[in-house]
C-alpha cells in the first residue's frame, strides 16, 4: 500500500518530518486569534431557513429587542416606601448602561399607567415619585393591581416582587449587561431583599463565556488524564509524550482550520477539543502496545517499528476512517453548527491519523535505543492486571457462546423497547446546573410572574388596518384567553387587552378586562388616545405601522420545547373549532419557538446523518473485509452500543437533547474500532492456523488487551467532563462513556461467540 | 486713567464693530436668546391656523400619516396659549378633535373628543416624555417648555447651512424635569428660529435631532414650514410639512371649548 510510504519515511527520516509537523502545526496556531464566539441559539438555523426568516421580520415589524428581566423580591412586600425607593434607583442606574434601549424598559418608574378619576383620564407613570407615607403608598398599589396589563408581568400576585423588562440592543450584551445589573443591585439591596436576572438571552450569552472557562479548565484536565492513564499502561514518559502531542496538534489542526476557515466557534465546535483529545491517543495506544509486545523479543527499535507498522496500518487506516465517515455523516444535518462540528472533528481524526503515522515512529526513532532496552524489557516482567483477566474472559465468552447470544438478542429487545419511550426535548437554560444562578432565577420568576420565556402568535391580514376590525380583535381576545387557561403559558398581551383597557377606562370601569367594540372606528379612535397618551412605542410592540400585522405576546413558565410543542397544537385545535377572521393568517415566532423549531430539525437531522453513517462505515467494512459476512458481524458492538445506550435514555426519562444526538454520531465512529481490530486479527491468525478456539486465545492475549486499553483511555478521558458546570458537556461525557462500555462489553462478549457460530465460515483460506 | 479708559472704549468699539451693523449694541445671552426664539417660534402673531400634515416614518420605511388642522391663539396678557386640533386622517379618526390650553409654571389642561362614543375626555399627562399623537414630537416639542425649566448658556456662534447662528445649550435644573440631560440648539440670529437642536439622554448620547427644513415667509413672518425630527436611536422619523398657514385671522376664546370640540368651528376647519 502507497500510504504506507509515510511511516517508512518517517522511520527513515524522523528529524524531517519532526520539523515539517511543528512548522504545520505552527501555521494552525497562526489562526486562532481570528477566532470568533456565536452562542446565538438562531444559528442552529440557516439563515435562509423559513421560520427564521420570519421572526427577523417580526422583529423589525415590531421593534422587538432580546430582554432582560430583573426580578426583585422583598419578603415584607415590595409597597413599603424604603422598598420603592431602592426600586426607583436601581432602574435610574440601568437606565445609565450602555446597551440598554431606554424608551421601551418596562418598570414602576418607566411605564405609563393609564387611570381614570372621575371625568379625567391621567397618564402617568406608575411610579412618578418614591411615595413617603404608607398613603401615596397604597394609592400606587391600587392603581398597579387595578390594571390587569401589570398583574403578573411587572408585579407578583402576591405583591412581594416586581420585575423590570429591559430591552437591549444586541443579544451578545446580555452577559456584560447582566454584570452591571448584579452590581447595581447589590450595592442597593439588604438581606430582606434578593434579586434574580433571568431571559433566555441571558443564559444563551452566560453560556457563550463560562464557554470559555470550561474550555480552559476541561481540556488540560483531560489532557491530564488521558498522560495519567498512558503512563499506568506504559510506564515510560519518553513513550507518551509523542501521543500526547499527537493530541494536542490534531486539536490544534482542527480548531485552526475551523477558524482559519471563517467558522464561528458555536457551542457544537467548543467541544471539539474535548472530543478530539481522547480519539487523537487511540492509535498511538494500538502502536505502542504491539510495540511493547514486540520489542522484547526484536530488541531493534527500526525493526520493531517496521513490524508493527505492517500489522497494525490497516486497521488504524479504517478505525480513522469509520470515525471520520461518523463525523461527517453530521454534514447531512439541516443545522450548520452541526455540521461544522462534524466535519472539523472528522479533519482532526485524519490529522490524528496522520500524526500517528508520521509523527510518532519519527518520535520512536529519536529515542535511544539502550533506553528502550533498559525500560521495556523491564516493564514486561510483571503480568499487568489486563493480562491476568482477559485470557479468562475470551474463554468464557467462547465456551458459553450461545447462552451469551441468546442473553444479547433479549437485551436488544429491551433495547429497542425503550427507544420507543425516549422524549424528545431541550432547554438552554437547563444547560446549566439545578443551583447555578440563572436556574435558580428562571424557577423563581416563573412562579413569581407570567414567564419568562416569550413566544409569539402573529396574525396578518390581506389589507392594512385588517386588525381593527372588531371580529379581528374579538378572536384575538378569544385565542388570549384560550391560551391562559394552558398549564404552561403564564401571561399574554397584545393590542386587544389596550383596547379593552381604554374602553374600561372612558367608561370610568377600575377593574375587570372590559369589552372589544364592536365598531371598527371605535377601536381606532382608543387606539389614537392611546398614542396621543403614551409611549408609542408600547403599541408598536403589538401591531404594526399600517395596522396589518398584530403580534400576540405569549410568555411561557418553561422554556422546554416539550411545553411550546403541546401549545402550538393546542392553538391548532383552537383554530379549526373557531373559524379564523376572514384573510387572517396565523404564524408562530419568538426565540421559543425557534428553539423548537430546531430542535426538531435537529432530531430528523441526526437520524438521517446516523442512517447515513451507519450505511457508509458498512460499505468501509465491506470493502475491507470482503465479506458481507463479517461485515455484518462488525456492526454488532455498534449496533448494541446505540441501541443500548439510548434505550437506557429513554427509561431514565433523560430528555433527547442537543448533546445525546451530537454524540450518536461519535459512537458511531468509534465503536466500530474494537470489532474492526478484533476482526481483522482474526481474521488473520485463523488463515494461518485454521483453529478457531486458538484463535480466540491468540486475540485475548494480544490485540482484546490493546482494545481495552483504549477502552479505558476513551472512557476515563472523557470522564473529566463529568465535573463540568454546563449541563451538555457533562451529559457528552456521562453518555458517550455509557455508549463506550457497551462497545467494549459487546466486542469483548459477543463478537468470539458470533465468530464461533458463524463468523468462520466467512473467513476464506 | 484716562489711557486706561481710552483704550477700553477702543476695545468695546472693535468688538461691536466686528460683529456687524444689523445686531443689537449689546451681546445676548442664552436664556435671552432662547426667550426670543421661543416668541418666534411658538408664539408668533396674536394666532395661526395651518393645516399640518405629520408623516411617521420607521427605518425600514414604514409611513403612517397623520393630518389635522391646528389653531392657536395668544392670551393677552400672559405667556398662556390655547391650541385646538382637528384630525382630518387616518380617516378612522376623523372628526377626533384635541384641544390644550398651556400654562406656564404648571401642568396643562387637556381635552380629547372622540366621535365614535361621543365622549369628551379630559386627560391628564406628562408632556415631558410623552409623544405628541405616536410622533418623534414630544408635547413640549410642540408647544414650548417652560422657560424657568432649564439653564442656559452660550456655548459659541458659527454658520449653520449658510446661515448664523447662536449655538445654546440647555440643561435641566431639575434632572427628572426633562428626558433629556441636555439639548444643543442653533438659532439662526436674523429670525431667531431654531434651525437645528440636538437632544441628549441621560447616558450622554444623542438620541433626537430637529431640523428646520423649510423657512418661509408669512405676513413677514418667517415660519418654519418643513421640520423634521429623527430619533437616532431607532432610526425613526417624523416629517411635518405645515401649509395653508395664516397668522392674525381674528380667533375668538370661546372656539376653545367643550361645545366645539364637539362640533367643530365649520369657519375654521375644512
Amino acid at each position: 500500500m502507497t500510504l504506507k510510504q509515510l511511516t517508512y519515511f518517517s522511520i527513515n527520516h524522523p528529524k524531517f518530518v519532526i520539523i515539517l509537523t511543528l512548522i504545520i502545526t505552527g501555521l494552525f496556531l497562526f489562526q486562532f486569534p481570528k477566532a470568533h464566539i456565536d452562542t446565538d441559539p438562531e444559528n442552529m438555523l440557516e439563515t435562509n431557513q423559513p421560520d427564521r426568516v420570519f421572526y427577523d421580520q417580526i422583529k423589525k415589524d415590531f421593534g422587538i429587542r432580546d430582554m432582560i428581566v430583573l426580578g426583585i423580591t422583598d419578603k415584607n412586600g415590595i409597597f413599603q416606601p424604603k422598598t420603592l425607593d431602592k426600586i426607583a434607583r436601581i432602574t435610574d442606574e440601568i437606565l445609565k448602561i450602555k446597551g440598554v434601549i431606554v424608551k421601551d424598559v418596562i418598570s414602576f418608574t418607566t411605564t405609563d399607567n393609564v387611570t381614570s378619576e372621575g371625568g379625567l383620564l391621567k397618564v402617568r407613570r406608575i411610579m412618578e415619585t418614591v411615595p413617603q407615607t404608607n398613603k401615596e403608598v397604597e394609592a400606587i398599589k391600587t392603581s398597579v393591581y387595578n390594571n390587569p396589563l401589570f398583574v403578573e408581568k411587572i408585579i407578583s400576585k402576591k405583591g412581594d416582587a416586581v420585575a423590570l423588562y429591559i430591552p437591549i440592543q444586541q443579544k451578545n450584551m446580555s452577559y456584560r449587561i447582566s454584570k452591571k445589573i448584579e452590581q447595581i443591585a447589590q450595592k442597593e439591596l439588604d438581606k430582606s431583599q434578593k434579586y434574580y436576572i433571568a431571559g433566555l438571552p441571558v443564559a444563551e450569552d452566560t453560556f457563550g463565556f463560562e464557554m470559555f472557562i470550561q474550555m480552559g479548565i476541561l481540556a488540560p484536565l483531560i489532557g491530564l488524564v488521558i498522560f495519567l492513564l498512558l503512563f499506568y499502561l506504559f510506564r515510560k514518559i519518553s513513550l507518551i509524550i509523542s501521543p500526547m502531542i499527537v493530541a494536542m496538534f490534531s486539536v490544534v489542526w482542527g480548531m485552526g482550520a475551523l477558524i482559519g476557515l471563517g467558522n464561528t466557534v458555536h457551542i457544537m465546535s467548543s467541544m471539539i477539543p474535548i472530543f478530539l483529545m481522547p480519539i487523537a491517543v487511540l492509535d498511538s495506544v494500538h502502536i505502542l502496545s504491539e510495540f511493547y509486545d514486540r520489542y522484547p523479543a526484536l530488541q531493534d527499535r527500526k525493526k520493531t517499528m517496521l513490524a508493527v507498522t505492517d500489522e497494525l496500518f490497516t486497521p488504524m487506516l479504517y478505525t480513522s476512517l469509520t470515525t471520520a465517515v461518523g463525523f461527517s455523516s453530521l454534514a447531512l444535518a439541516d443545522i450548520p453548527p452541526v455540521r461544522i462540528f462534524g466535519i472539523f472533528v472528522a479533519i482532526g481524526v485524519i490529522a490524528a491519523w496522520l500524526l500517528t503515522v508520521t509523527f510518532i515512529p519519527a518520535s520512536i526513532m529519536l529515542i535511544r535505543e539502550e533506553k528502550l532496552k533498559a525500560k521495556i524489557s523491564k516493564s514486561v516482567k510483571k503480568p499487568s492486571f489486563l493480562k491476568r483477566i482477559l485470557p479468562g474472559i475470551g474463554q468464557f465468552a467462547f465456551t458459553k457462546s450461545r447462552v451469551i447470544l441468546l442473553g444479547s438478542i433479549f437485551l436488544l429487545a429491551i433495547g429497542i423497547w425503550g427507544l420507543t419511550k425516549i422524549v424528545v426535548n431541550d432547554n438552554p437554560v437547563n444547560w446549566f446546573n439545578k443551583d447555578s444562578k440563572i436556574r435558580v432565577a428562571d424557577r423563581v420568576m416563573n412562579q413569581l410572574f407570567g414567564g419568562t420565556y416569550m413566544a409569539y402568535l402573529t396574525l396578518e391580514g390581506k389589507h392594512p388596518d385588517d386588525i381593527k376590525r372588531p371580529e379581528v380583535m374579538t378572536y384575538i381576545s378569544n385565542l388570549q384567553g384560550f391560551l391562559e387557561k394552558k398549564d404552561v403559558v403564564g401571561k399574554t398581551s397584545s393590542v386587544a387587552d389596550i383596547v379593552k383597557r381604554i374602553g374600561n377606562v372612558l367608561k370610568g370601569n377600575t377593574t375587570g378586562r372590559g369589552v372589544i367594540p364592536q365598531k371598527q372606528d371605535e377601536i381606532a379612535q382608543y387606539l389614537f388616545l392611546f398614542q396621543m397618551s403614551g409611549n408609542p412605542n408600547d403599541l408598536d410592540n403589538f401591531v404594526n405601522n399600517n395596522y396589518q400585522k398584530a403580534n400576540i405576546w405569549v410568555q411561557m413558565k418553561r422554556g422546554d420545547n416539550r411545553d411550546m410543542e403541546q401549545v402550538e397544537k393546542d392553538v391548532k385545535k383552537f383554530t379549526e373549532k373557531n373559524d379564523i377572521p376572514q384573510g387572517i393568517k396565523i404564524r408562530w415566532s419568538g426565540l421559543t419557538y425557534i428553539n423548537k423549531v430546531w430542535q426538531n430539525l435537529m432530531v430528523k437531522g441526526m437520524l438521517e446523518a446516523v442512517l447515513g453513517g451507519f450505511a457508509a462505515v458498512f460499505i468501509l467494512m465491506l470493502i475491507l473485509f470482503r465479506s458481507p459476512g463479517l461485515a455484518f458481524i462488525s456492526m454488532m458492538p455498534l449496533t448494541f452500543a446505540i441501541v443500548l445506550s439510548y434505550g437506557l435514555v429513554g427509561f431514565v426519562g433523560k430528555d433527547y437533547d442537543m448533546p445525546i444526538a451530537v454524540v450518536s454520531s461519535l459512537a458511531l465512529g468509534l465503536s466500530i474500532d474494537f470489532a474492526i481490530h478484533f476482526i481483522l486479527r482474526f481474521q488473520q491468525k485463523y488463515k494461518e492456523n485454521g483453529d478457531l478456539e486458538a484463535t480466540n486465545n491468540y486475540i485475548f492475549q494480544g490485540p482484546a488487551r490493546a482494545i481495552s486499553r483504549n477502552a479505558f483511555v476513551i472512557i476515563l478521558g472523557f470522564l473529566p467532563l463529568v465535573f463540568a458546570t454546563l449541563g451538555p458537556y457533562v451529559t457528552v461525557g456521562v453518555f458517550f462513556a455509557l455508549l463506550m462500555a457497551f462497545s467494549t462489553l459487546t466486542t469483548l462478549l459477543l463478537l468470539p461467540g458470533l465468530m464461533r457460530i458463524i463468523g468462520f465460515r466467512f473467513i476464506k483460506k | 486713567m484716562k489711557i486706561k479708559n481710552y483704550i477700553l472704549y477702543s476695545i468695546t468699539f472693535l468688538m461691536f464693530w466686528n460683529f456687524g451693523s444689523g445686531m443689537a449694541q449689546k451681546k445676548l445671552s442664552g436664556k435671552e436668546i432662547i426667550t426670543k426664539s421661543q416668541q418666534a417660534f411658538y408664539y408668533a402673531g396674536k394666532d395661526m391656523q395651518a393645516k399640518v400634515l405629520m408623516k411617521l416614518i420607521s427605518k425600514n420605511g414604514g409611513e403612517r400619516i397623520r393630518e389635522l388642522t391646528m389653531l392657536r391663539l395668544n392670551m393677552k396678557d400672559s405667556r398662556d396659549q390655547k391650541y385646538y386640533m382637528y384630525f382630518h386622517r387616518p380617516a378612522d379618526v376623523r372628526g377626533m378633535t384635541f384641544m390644550v390650553w398651556k400654562y406656564t409654571g404648571r401642568d396643562d389642561d387637556r381635552w380629547l373628543y372622540i366621535p365614535a362614543i361621543k365622549l369628551v375626555k379630559r386627560i391628564a399627562a406628562d408632556d415631558k416624555n410623552s409623544s405628541f399623537v405616536g410622533s418623534d414630537f414630544s408635547y413640549e416639542d410642540v408647544s414650548g417648555r417652560d422657560l424657568s425649566d432649564d439653564i442656559y448658556t452660550l456655548k459659541k456662534e458659527e454658520k449653520i447651512n449658510g446661515r448664523d447662528a447662536f449655538v445654546v445649550e440647555s440643561v435641566p435644573k431639575q434632572a427628572s424635569s426633562a428626558y433629556f440631560s441636555r439639548k444643543v440648539s442653533w438659532i439662526d440670529k436674523e429670525t431667531f428660529l431654531p434651525l437645528k437642536e440636538e437632544y441628549y439622554d441621560k447616558r450622554g448620547e444623542l438620541y433626537k435631532t430637529f431640523t428646520a427644513d423649510k423657512i418661509e415667509n408669512i405676513k413677514d413672518i418667517p415660519t418654519i414650514i418643513k421640520r423634521t425630527m429623527l430619533n437616532t436611536q431607532n432610526g425613526h422619523r417624523t416629517e411635518v410639512s405645515f401649509t395653508e398657514v395664516k397668522y392674525n385671522i381674528g380667533l375668538r376664546d370661546n372656539i376653545f371649548s367643550e361645545r366645539y370640540l364637539r362640533n367643530a368651528p365649520r369657519k375654521w376647519i375644512r
